[in-house]
């Protein structure tokens, strides 16, 4: 399947900014199971300094500065995607949970998609006692990895409401937890708490999921907007395998991922410092929308 | 001080019963090693030395040192904060040293120098190639779980070539005698300074003693390291800074005490702006390139935009740069990683396979618990064990903020802990637990043993590794020996390093022929230069309140049956006072007590106390460009306004108060007059001075020198510039409104006038930097000229109430024009706001 994405984010000052540093992480990944046929990130005003590059977990990174006044920004990114993810495995077939916690714990390398990066608490999937407690039920002893991890998701689809008016992007981990409700963001850091927990390896991944729903099937949540799941380490054979913990389904070729990290602070889309005494707004508008006719 | 030696030896007898009356009291702790005594009760010799001299003083005169040393701490101001308090607290310094042999230091000495050779190699490793963690000697989980372990330093090149540049060790005596390394500090080591501060104390105290007992100069190490980062630099004369996490950190005192002991400046993260790929300061003439960075500012909160977002300590693409290699931070970012318990587990080994030694000085043993093995050890020894955070002070899952002994925990706790430990092992160690060796302190008139930990630090040099001869010796308030229960210690001492023959003598001074005479130094920073502005504005304003003051009460006290202009007088005085916030708004009746209070109210916004806080604060903040003179009368400034000797609120007794505030305050100005250098600091200081006298005076001279001012009326103007007497001198006549106008406004000759004030704003103006040099004219000159030229031509017959006004609002817009050209004007950096359209 190929998508044509559009992703613009625009910020709205109430006072002039003299200048803005700001980190964009719209250009998604090229990986396994997904190839990155084009993509461009368009700035107003225009940088004076910009520069590419790949940050620790692989993600493509722009780092942008801009030094003319201005009361909008705008960033305006464009990618056309080409996703073919090979058939997921069966959850019955990985290895039991507690040795997958041996490996990880075990795993001779920092690179950015060691499985120790997903071990520890981060700023914001903390450690979060509940939350273990609640993810502990789905991890019964000697259960495959992905076997149980599939029968949290599935649990946390079905206790937790789907609320964007629950939480804000700020809200913490454990107060979502309380409110047994929120958006993409909220189930995947509280999945990832829980997981990490019991000391296994789990990673935040932001993305985005094919609007148009397919005939007969039901609309999946997360149209036009930016997404977020999670990617378990399932042991040396089977890797990193992502769930969508919103929608209770591992991903597949709806799924476009952009960038990897810890928590949501990793990977935030726009990220900016200005230098400024006003307020500002923003306004998001996302697009995705498959090509496939046109091969 | 140094008369001990010159005199004669009286009462050797006397001299000798101390002596040997300390030694009998001296009670050490059973199966404790004593640093004083040997096992067998005998002291050490070098003890005996200082002893010895101790007791030719009287038990008198040693109380009198004593107290003079303290004295000296409270007077310089030496403090720490703790954590979430408002108030600074003195330093509590022991009044012993502690006093460590030559033989002692080369093995602490040696072993320093080889333990940060080893950290640093491990860093270079660890944030390079990763061998050590591909070949298994150091799990990669067992440095993932640092909070300083940061991912993007990952295959960064340390600009100027070192992770490490000032390294801390706390080190500790065993019961076996050898010295052991507790922990590690590689993040932003604290302490170098108050180790500096408490040798000057104590050895001014003992000043004949110190010199006779051959102890180890600090100064040369301080050299050294300030030596090792400018060789570090790119720039032949770079600029250094200590970036600050500002005066709420809890060693603000040392970090100030320190830029300026080593000549660096002092900044905080908004002074300082990535642009062009380098680092810069804000200065008042513009962008200087920063080329040295020694930050006290943790890692995680050195830069907003790639790590912590919440942070508003640090600069916004200070790790850009130093991926770009153009700034040279000490020590680097992610250096941190080094302090976390679990890594200490493996530097045995580490050191074996990497150096191909033992550590000389061992560190106490430690089980990281993220391995099966060493888990299986710790639980299975719990009791005899110590319970730590693997990447944290406190132990995760217990609210004690501190490690614990196993024995120690309720069975709650113990069971609860045990299971965190078998799911989240990774999170824990386990650490042997140590017990201190002690020292003696002064304990009332007697020596009593106290455990204690000695942080000892290496600095870079381009020729290895300097470790300074002392350290910051921290003192247990208990007898507990237990390494565990420490704290950050009760006290803390000097720690002299005895040498057997006479040490060489230096200071910080560098051989002369590598000096380059230079008259105005460095470029003053943006948020300096706003500091020391309204440091300036608020002593004014302080001043120009406690006047009013004085003259409302001095026309209270004969007005039992007040003329109607004295009257008049009175209102306009209430009315002013009430109008600054110094009383409140609806006071009809004024009591002494309300006078009192536009004094020494901690509400009232406006009183000369509330003012003279904002100055503090204010000056807090530039404390190292202030003399120690000038600090302590800001100080005095508060002390004299709520001090008791003035007694009560009758009238004379505020005035008396008021006039005592006001002889500090000349005082101040005084020095800051006689004793400031002319560079730019000095020049904003006293702008803000004048351009505050500026602004009062147009409001004095609108109340009370307008068209239908009466004789009194004008006879309080006067009073409130301070100009009677030399009014009096010029006119025989008595006073008259128009001389009287031009003698306030316009008198070019009068210090007081607003006149003067312009004129000297011109000229502080014109000597500070430009920014382009285009030969154009920058706002605030523009202002200022215009201003003062109006001044010089005006007519005192023909100020009126508007005119006055008119010119008091062009001071105020000359005010917020420097601000504009100088100052960071109210903007700050922001984090912009995060993506909410989640699905």
């Amino acid at each position: 399947m190929i998508y044509d994405i559009r992703h613009v984010t625009t910020y709205r000052y109430d006072e002039a900014v003299a200048s803005t540093r700001c980190t964009v992480r719209l250009s998604p990944r090229n990986q396994d199971g997904q190839h990155v046929i084009d993509s461009g990130v368009d700035i107003s005003p225009p940088p004076a300094e910009k520069a590419e590059s790949l940050d620790y977990f692989g993600n493509r990174i722009a780092t942008v500065r801009i030094v003319a006044a201005h009361r909008e920004l705008r960033v305006a990114a464009i990618a056309r995607v080409e996703v073919a993810r090979p058939q997921a495995p069966a959850p019955g077939l990985t290895p039991a949970w507690e040795q997958v916690r041996r490996d990880a714990l075990a795993f001779p390398s920092l690179d950015g998609l060691s499985p120790v990066n997903g071990l520890y608490p981060s700023r914001l999937a903390s450690l979060h006692a509940p939350a273990t407690r609640y993810a502990e039920k789905s991890f019964t002893p000697g259960c495959p990895i992905l076997e149980a991890a599939v029968d949290l998701m599935t649990r946390i689809k079905s206790d937790f409401k789907y609320d964007p008016a629950a939480t804000a992007v700020s809200t913490p981990l454990a107060e979502a937890f309380e409110k047994r409700g929120g958006v993409c963001q909220d189930f995947a850091h509280i999945m990832i708490a829980g997981l990490r927990g019991l000391g296994l390896p789990a990673l935040y991944v932001s993305g985005y999921i094919r609007t148009i729903p397919p005939p007969g099937k039901p609309r999946l949540e997360g149209a036009d907007a930016s997404h977020a799941w999670v990617s378990l380490w399932c042991g040396h054979e089977f890797g990193w395998r992502d769930l969508d913990s919103t929608n209770a389904m591992l991903i597949g070729d709806d799924h476009i991922v952009v960038a990897i990290g810890r928590d949501y602070a990793d990977v935030s889309p726009v990220d900016g410092i200005i230098f400024a005494s006003g307020s500002q707004t923003l306004s998001v508008s996302v697009d995705v929308k498959p090509v496939t006719e046109e091969r | 001080m140094s008369g001990e030696r010159a005199r004669p030896l009286r009462g050797d007898a006397s001299a000798q019963s101390r002596t040997e009356s300390w030694i009998a009291d001296y009670a050490p702790i059973p199966g404790i090693r004593d640093e004083f005594v040997d096992a067998a009760g005998k002291p050490r010799p070098h003890w005996m030395k200082l002893l010895g001299a101790l007791a030719r003083l009287t038990p008198d005169e040693i109380e009198q040192r004593f107290a003079a040393a303290d004295r000296r701490i409270r007077d310089m101001g030496i403090s720490y904060r703790v954590h979430g308090e408002a108030r600074e607290r003195s330093w509590p310094l022991s009044h012993m040293p502690l006093l460590v042999s030559e033989t002692d230091w080369q093995e602490i000495r040696s072993g320093i120098e080889q333990r940060v050779d080893l950290l640093e190699r491990i860093l270079s490793d660890v944030y390079g190639p990763a061998q050590l963690i591909a070949e298994g000697a150091l799990p990669a989980a067992a440095v993932a779980g640092s909070p300083d372990f940061v991912r993007a330093m990952r295959g960064v090149k340390p600009p100027g070539g070192r992770w490490i540049r000032l390294y801390a060790a706390d080190v500790g005596r065993g019961p076996d005698g050898r010295w052991w390394v507790l922990g590690d500090r590689t993040q932003a080591p604290s302490g170098a300074g108050y180790a500096l501060e408490n040798r000057l104390v104590l050895s001014r105290a003992f000043a004949g003693l110190y010199r006779e007992m051959n102890v180890e100069r600090l100064a040369p190490f301080f050299r050294d390291f300030r030596t090792g980062l400018a060789e570090a630099a790119l720039r032949s004369e770079p600029r250094i800074c200590l970036l600050t996490p500002g005066p709420w950190s809890e060693t603000y005192f040392e970090q100030a005490y320190l830029a300026r002991y080593l000549g660096m400046l002092l900044v905080e993260g908004e002074d300082l702006v990535m642009s062009e790929g380098r680092l810069h300061v804000r200065t008042i003439a513009g962008l200087k390139r920063a080329d040295v960075i020694w930050r006290r500012v943790d890692s995680d909160w050195c830069d907003p935009l790639e790590l912590n977002a919440a942070s508003q300590l640090g600069v916004p693409g200070m790790l850009e740069a130093i991926r770009r290699g153009e700034v040279v931070v000490a020590n680097m970012p992610g250096a941190g990683l080094i302090e976390s318990r679990a890594l200490l587990a493996f530097l045995p080994a580490l050191a074996r396979r990497m150096l191909g030694e033992d550590l000389r000085l061992p560190n106490i043993a430690t089980w990281w618990c993220g391995q099966e093995r060493e888990r299986e050890s710790v639980l299975s020894n719990f009791d005899e064990m110590t319970i730590s955070g693997a990447f944290s002070e406190s132990v995760p899952g217990l609210n004690i903020g501190r490690s614990v002994l196993g024995s120690e925990l309720g069975a709650n706790e113990r069971k609860a802990l045990i299971a965190s430990i078998r799911e989240r092992g990774m999170d824990y160690a386990g650490q042997e637990v140590v017990r201190l060796s002690t020292t003696p302190v002064w304990d009332g008139g007697k020596l009593a043993p106290r455990p204690f930990t000695l942080r000892v630090y290496a600095a870079a040099t381009s020729d290895g590794w300097r470790v300074m001869p002392g350290g910051f010796c921290r003192v247990s308030g208990r007898g507990d020996a237990r390494a565990v229960n420490m704290g950050e210690g009760a006290q803390s001492a000097d720690a002299w390093v005895i040498a057997e023959k006479p040490v060489e003598i230096s200071t910080l001074l560098p051989a002369a022929d590598n000096v380059k005479i230079v008259r105005l130094l460095g470029n003053l920073p943006s948020r300096a230069a706003d500091n020391l502005f309204w440091f300036g504005r608020y002593i004014e304003r302080v001043e120009a309140t406690l006047r009013l003051i004085r003259a409302l009460c001095s026309r209270l006290m004969d007005a039992d049956m007040p003329a109607d202009g004295v009257r008049q007088s009175i209102d306009r005085l209430r009315r002013t006072l009430a109008a600054w916030g110094a009383t409140p708004p609806d006071i009809d009746q004024f009591t002494p007590a309300a006078l009192a209070a536009a004094i020494q109210s901690e509400e009232a916004y406006g009183s000369a106390l509330s003012i003279a806080r904002a100055a503090r604060r204010a000056a807090s903040v530039i404390r190292e460009r202030l003399s120690q003179d000038a600090w302590q009368l800001v100080g005095r400034l508060e002390t004299r306004m709520t001090s008791k000797e003035f007694g009560g609120a009758s009238e004379p007794e505020i005035i008396e108060r008021a006039e005592a505030a006001l002889h500090t305050i000349a005082a101040l100005s005084g020095l800051v007059n006689e004793n400031m250098n002319r560079v730019a600091g000095w020049n904003f200081l006293d702008m803000g001075r004048r351009i505050e006298r500026g602004i009062n005076t147009c409001r004095f001279a609108r109340q009370f020198a307008d068209r239908d001012a009466r004789a009194e009326q004008l006879d309080v103007l006067l009073d409130l510039i301070d100009s009677q007497i030399t009014y009096r001198a010029r006119y025989i006549v008595g006073v008259a409104s128009a001389p009287v106008r031009d003698m306030v406004l316009l008198d070019p000759y009068n210090p007081r006038s607003v006149g003067f004030q312009v004129a000297r704003l011109d000229e502080h103006l014109a000597a500070l930097p430009v920014l382009s040099e285009d030969g154009m004219l920058e706002n605030p000159r523009r202002i200022a000229m215009k201003l003062r030229a109006d001044l010089a031509i005006e007519d005192a017959d023909q100020l009126d109430t508007q005119k006055i006004l008119a010119f008091e609002q062009r001071l105020m817009g000359l005010a917020d024009s420097i601000a504009a050209r100088y100052f960071l004007d109210g903007a700050q950096s922001v984090h912009t706001k995060r993506q909410e359209g989640l699905a």
